[in-house]
């Protein structure tokens, strides 16, 4: 007998496939919008120690890291609506960790406006700050990858007695470093996709332009290549029970695979090929499909505890009226303020 | 109990929470008031073309973003970690109740990131009426997104209507919605301000700098009037228990309600600089201190804010540990430690007491508690003994709902105290040493059926006097005995003597020196307003004395009495000697012996910690009576400790009226008794004689042992005539129904013995005491092991009293009954007749006087009919006498 059992959940306000839905959905964006700064960081490390001015693009990094942040928080408000009992407990058990997260982002934060700022005046200080930041972020990740194997394998979760006190992390878990490995590379892939797009819209000199990225989206190609290997080992990683899910063992699981292989080989086309629209929306396609796949094999994991059909739903539809309400005027607000930059009195 | 607890001892969960919550709050509600300053400064720099104070909006609007968006927006995020690391089941709760009003801040949250990233980056680079559109749209944003938040933060203290509906809106517009955003929106205001000035101290300008520090001056002092309204509006709109705790009883809201009071001084007092020109540095260092004082006021705010909550996270939901207050029964039923998800251990057994104390400590308790930092158990409990502990647990959430109640079984909660007491405060526990009574013998006087006329009956009223013996802290029994006495002239028809004789008492050897055992005679001043001689009592009398006829008896008040001897041996009943003397020839007519009982072992120390005073034998250490003064000054606002520790103890009594030492006390303060028996029933319920042991010396093992008369042997108990202590309680409270303390003593007061609270009969103490006749119908003898009450069936009347009734020929039922509670036929723990000294002298039985068919003791013959009672004679003599 465990000493210890899955935590009883709340209800929940609507039909559970809303927020299934919205996590999907806002978790897209702030994986995109994660790795652009963070294969764009370690990009950036990168051209920084092969002596390259890789400045331009990464400019950005600290807006960026505004917009991540605040795509982060949807999707970690509905993976709590869903399933915030195995959230909550993962995450008390590397609860020491996972607390650091806050200081350590507000350093990586504070270091990639350093970056900025100081690029002209001075430079050292501008490329500890970059190195800072992206060290920092590389913790996050690996923290935030600790949290999510260990949430959906609640086996695991007897570790705690042997230290409540938080300090443990997930080490033992098979899929721990390829998965951390997995995210790092796709990250890189979609970082310098970023790169390649923001040249696209710079208004650098064509053949600068040009060069950058055809560059980028090279790398992004060999990343993926990479990442087919690394994915594999991820995906073997999983009980096997599981992996085989995806190898014909559930039609929606197999789909899905299928989809991101194909995704991954439309990918290499349009990298060496230097076509930056078509490398753009497989790129989405293909981080979409993670997603999904991400998802499944959650639910895979949790399919002897839980699912979020579990959850008992007392509708309450006005508050997700309000939402839906806001949603739009904060959409149109947002066009508005982008518009403003545009209007001819304002250039 | 749902989740596993993130085991911090030492920082404790809520510290981490504060941390970051404040900086954060300052930093969001700047963020708020900090969008309205950015955008109506360019305005008035726009309109009056000043390009240096449009500069000066320029540098600010950079120095916002970077705290603003960067530490305050990670630090938002910050704070959901934190609450869902320390307290994930109402983390859980607020997300999935408020889960799109959450959605609803992030989409604000989103615009008011892209307005300002556009602002910063955009200004010089638009046209001013866009780019203050763009201030605007900032403004309105953060304004919403405190709204949000706002609502939801106000649920946890004030849910309303919620707790019935579980409706959204019921929740969000809950009471405390309005005048928390009206408040928060002046504090948005001011903070505003003080960062302004901190921007504006850089500022080069003289001129500029004098005139923008101005300028903030007014953001700062222009809200001050509306929040200090909403403010009290605030405390009118949370719940008068949460009022209460705040500002009366959970003393750990003082020290932040001090933060907040001195901060708001400093920082309006100090902010007054901003309207005077210093030089540079002193604005800068002037412009720093008061954003020091702006995070103290901001801690100050929500601390008191916690604090009123408690012991609940969500206010009458969930209790801070994450038990909803519906599931304590069920969980004290079934165990705590059944019924926590994450606990090794599920039952407490001999060998892991201490652990499974400790696995309960950290579920249950550690939620609000440190061991020894903020909130820490070892500095909160170290006034009490493990005993006290367990007494505490009962009580917790009952005086006092700063705290919630005590979930387990009986068995859990030794386990708790014991790893308090043993691993936390790392305490054994105190000696009490068992008196060897060695080898007293009282001579029984003589008595001549023959030749004696006169027949002297002398007795304590009470049977037993306790002196409260340490009056350098306080006093509520000063040593003070009492004795009555009857002379009857023996004849057929005996006669009760009132006149024409005295009666003379005094001690027996080494008992002659109470002025040698008790420091009385230092504090007789200060805590009576007398100033005795030495071995002198409060009426006058010492302990060699004469009686004074009072009505039909003599009586001697207030003599001062001490369990002490000159020998150094401990004697709770010290035996007089009394004689009659005829007034006019000065012949002794009659003699005999009494004990006056007086007990120093008050048993306050079984749960206070401090130990006796006297060779662990008996007595208030000095320890102990601190312990209590202190418990009084915390849960009451008092300063007797201090006093006391000033040279000024109190008598309890001057506030609290007593009708045993004549008292008035105050008029809106419980009666003593009362007080007493209120406050601890509730942390001694659910127990038989044990609860009265604990304080009375009446415990068979004690040093005293003063319930000692026939009763005891036939197994009945305080309880049979008094009531449990809840009854008891209830009895003495309901005579003081309408007074606030009284109603709070006892709305968790169940009754033992009568099935309804409101079948109990208002009592007032030592005025209304159990009938004997509840049990001893027209004066029967209970044969049937009778083992009722005569709670709640007080003799009608003073007079009816036991100590005070007579028979129709003034004969005191006493008198012949002996004490109470040492009714003759009583067993002296001392020395096994020590009580019964006068029916040995007179009848050579050790039962009541004229038992047996001694009515020749004072008739001198064999009466035959019931002269005094019914069911005297001609009856079977069953009832044992002591041999």
């Amino acid at each position: 007998m465990n000493n210890y059992s899955i935590p009883t959940p709340d209800t929940i306000p609507a039909h559970w496939i809303w927020f299934q839905v919205l996590l999907v959905f806002t978790f897209v964006i702030h994986l995109i919008l994660m790795n652009f700064i963070l294969g764009g960081s370690l990009l950036t490390v990168y051209d920084m120690i092969r002596g390259r001015k890789e400045y331009i693009a990464s400019k950005s990094i600290p807006t960026l890291v505004a917009l991540t942040i605040n795509f982060g928080v949807p999707p970690l408000l509905f993976v709590q609506v869903l399933y915030g009992h195995f959230f909550y407990t993962s995450s008390i058990i590397i609860a020491v960790p996972w607390i650091l997260v806050i200081p350590v982002l507000i350093i990586a934060y504070y270091s990639a406006y350093i970056y900025v700022k100081k690029i002209e005046k001075s430079p050292g200080w501008s490329k500890g700050g970059l190195i800072v930041s992206s060290l920092m972020l590389l913790c996050i990740a690996f923290v935030f990858v600790n949290n999510s194997t260990l949430a959906i394998v609640p086996d695991r979760w007897e570790v705690y007695f042997s230290n409540p006190r938080g300090v443990n992390l997930n080490i033992g878990e098979p899929t721990l470093f390829p998965r951390y490995i997995h995210f790092i590379i796709a990250a890189i892939a979609v970082g310098a996709l970023g790169r390649a797009i923001y040249y696209h819209f710079s208004g650098v000199e064509e053949k600068v332009k040009v060069l950058n990225i055809r560059r980028n989206l090279r790398i992004f190609a060999w990343m993926t290549i990479l990442q087919v290997a690394i994915g594999t080992w991820f995906w073997l990683a999983m009980p096997k029970e599981i992996w085989q899910l995806y190898m014909g063992g559930n039609l929606y699981a197999t789909i899905l695979m299928v989809t991101g292989w194909l995704l991954a080989l439309g990918i290499l086309h349009a990298g060496f090929k230097g076509r930056l629209l078509q490398a753009s929306v497989m790129a989405l396609l293909v981080v979409i499909t993670m997603v999904l796949i991400r998802d499944f094999a959650r639910q895979a994991y949790l399919g002897s505890f839980f699912h979020p059909r579990d959850l008992k739903n007392v509708s309450e539809w006005s508050p997700l009226i309000v939402f839906i309400l806001a949603f739009v005027v904060g959409l149109i607000a947002i066009y508005y303020m982008i518009n403003l930059i545009f209007k001819p009195e304002n250039q | 109990m749902n989740y596993p607890v993130w085991y911090l001892p030492s920082v404790g969960g809520g510290s981490l929470i504060a941390i970051i919550a404040i900086a954060h709050v300052v930093i969001a509600h700047l963020a708020v008031g900090g969008g309205l300053f950015l955008v109506l400064t360019e305005r008035k720099a726009v309109k009056s073309k000043n390009a240096a104070l449009l500069d000066y909006v320029k540098k600010h609007t950079n120095f916002f973003l970077l705290l603003t968006m960067v530490f305050g927006g990670v630090s938002g995020v910050g704070i959901w970690f934190i609450i869902a690391l320390v307290n994930p089941a109402a983390t859980s709760m607020l997300i999935h109740t408020f889960v799109f009003g959450w959605a609803v801040e992030w989409v604000f949250f989103i615009g008011e990131i892209v307005a300002l990233l556009i602002y910063y980056s955009r200004f010089d680079k638009m046209s001013s009426r866009n780019h203050m559109i763009l201030g605007w749209l900032y403004f309105i944003f953060a304004w919403l997104s405190l709204f949000v938040i706002n609502g939801i933060l106000g649920f946890m203290l004030t849910p309303g209507k919620w707790l019935e509906t579980a409706n959204f809106w019921h929740g969000f517009f809950n009471p405390g919605f309005l005048p928390s955003l009206i408040f928060r929106t002046c504090i948005a205001i001011i903070f505003a301000g003080v960062f302004g000035l901190v921007t504006a101290s850089f500022l080069k300008d003289k001129e500029l700098r004098a005139s923008v520090f101005r300028y903030c001056a007014k953001y700062m002092y222009l809200p001050v009037a509306v929040l200090a309204l909403t403010g009290l509006y605030y405390t009118r709109v949370i719940s008068e228990e949460a009022f209460l705790n705040l500002f009366h009883f959970n003393r750990e809201s003082s020290p932040f309600i001090n933060v907040l009071v001195i901060a708001s001084f400093l920082l309006f007092g100090i902010g007054l600089f901003t309207l005077f020109r210093f030089p540079r540095i002193l604005q800068k260092i002037g412009a720093f201190l008061l954003v020091i004082i702006s995070f103290a006021w901001m801690a100050g705010f929500e601390y008191m804010r916690e604090i009123a909550r408690k012991p609940y996270v969500l206010y009458e939901n969930m209790y801070s540990n994450s038990v909803r207050p519906e599931n304590n029964e069920k969980i004290s039923e079934v165990g705590f430690l059944k019924s926590a998800s994450w606990s090794k251990i599920k039952v407490v057994t001999d060998q892991n007491y201490i652990q499974a104390g400790e696995e309960i400590f950290r579920i249950q308790c550690m939620a609000c508690h440190t061991i020894k930092n903020y909130n820490g158990v070892k500095s909160l409990s170290d006034k009490l003994t493990q005993r006290g502990l367990e007494a505490f647990l009962t009580g917790m959430g009952k005086v006092n709902t700063y705290m919630p109640p005590f979930m387990g079984t009986e068995k859990e909660k030794e386990a708790l105290a014991a790893y308090i007491f043993e691993e936390i405060q790392e305490k054994s526990h105190l000696r009490s040493t068992e008196v060897n009574p060695g080898d007293f013998n009282t001579e029984v006087p003589d008595f001549s059926n023959a030749k004696d006329d006169y027949v002297l009956l002398v007795w304590n009223d009470l049977g037993m006097h306790c002196i409260s013996d340490n009056e350098k802290y306080f006093s509520f029994l000063p040593p003070a005995n009492t004795f009555n006495a009857q002379l009857f002239k023996r004849g057929s028809k005996p006669e009760l003597i009132k006149t024409g004789v005295y009666i003379t008492y005094s001690p027996e050897a080494e008992h002659e020196n109470p002025q040698n055992h008790s420091m009385f005679w230092d504090y007789d001043e200060a805590i009576f307003g007398v100033d005795l001689p030495e071995g002198i009592g409060l009426s006058g009398k010492g302990l060699t004395d004469t009686m004074d006829l009072q009505g039909n008896m003599y009586a001697a008040h207030l003599f001062p009495v001490t369990p002490y001897r000159d020998d150094k041996k401990y004697n709770p009943y010290p035996v007089f000697t009394i004689k009659a003397i005829d007034q006019t020839t000065g012949d002794m007519l009659a003699e005999t012996k009494a004990v006056a009982p007086t007990s120093t072992e008050m048993g306050c120390r079984n749960c206070h910690e401090g130990g006796w005073a006297w060779n662990d034998v008996s007595g208030m250490a000095d320890l102990t009576a601190q312990n209590i003064l202190a418990v009084h000054d915390r849960y009451n606002n008092t300063s007797l400790l201090e006093d006391a520790e000033n040279g000024s103890p109190a008598l309890c009594q001057s506030c609290h009226a007593d009708p045993a030492v004549n008292a008035q006390g105050k008029d809106e303060i419980l009666n003593f008794s009362a007080a007493m028996h209120g406050f601890h029933a509730n942390y001694l319920t659910g127990m038989d004689q044990e609860a009265c042991n604990l304080c009375h010396p009446s415990s068979v093992d004690g040093n005293t042992n003063c319930y000692r008369g026939r009763h005891s042997g036939t197994g009945l108990n305080c309880t049979n005539c008094h009531g449990r202590m809840e009854d008891h309680a209830l009895g003495l409270l309901a005579a003081q129904k309408g007074n606030e303390a009284a109603e709070r003593l006892s709305r968790n007061l169940n009754p033992v013995f009568i099935a309804k609270k409101e079948d109990i009969i208002p009592r007032q103490p030592w005025l209304m005491e159990p009938d004997c006749r509840s049990c001893h119908t027209n004066f029967s003898i209970r044969e049937d092991g009778f083992k009722g009450t005569s709670f709640n069936m007080w003799a009608d009347g003073f007079n009816s009293l036991y100590r005070n009734r007579t028979d129709a020929h003034g004969v005191m039922c006493i008198a012949c009954h002996g004490s109470t509670h040492a009714v003759y036929g009583a067993r002296n723990k001392y020395e096994l007749q020590r009580d019964n000294l006068q029916p040995l002298q007179y009848q050579g039985l050790a039962g009541t006087v004229g038992t047996h068919d001694n009515c020749q003791v004072c008739h001198k013959k064999k009466m035959t009919l019931n002269g005094h009672h019914r069911n005297m004679v001609l009856r079977e003599n069953i009832v044992s006498v002591v041999k």
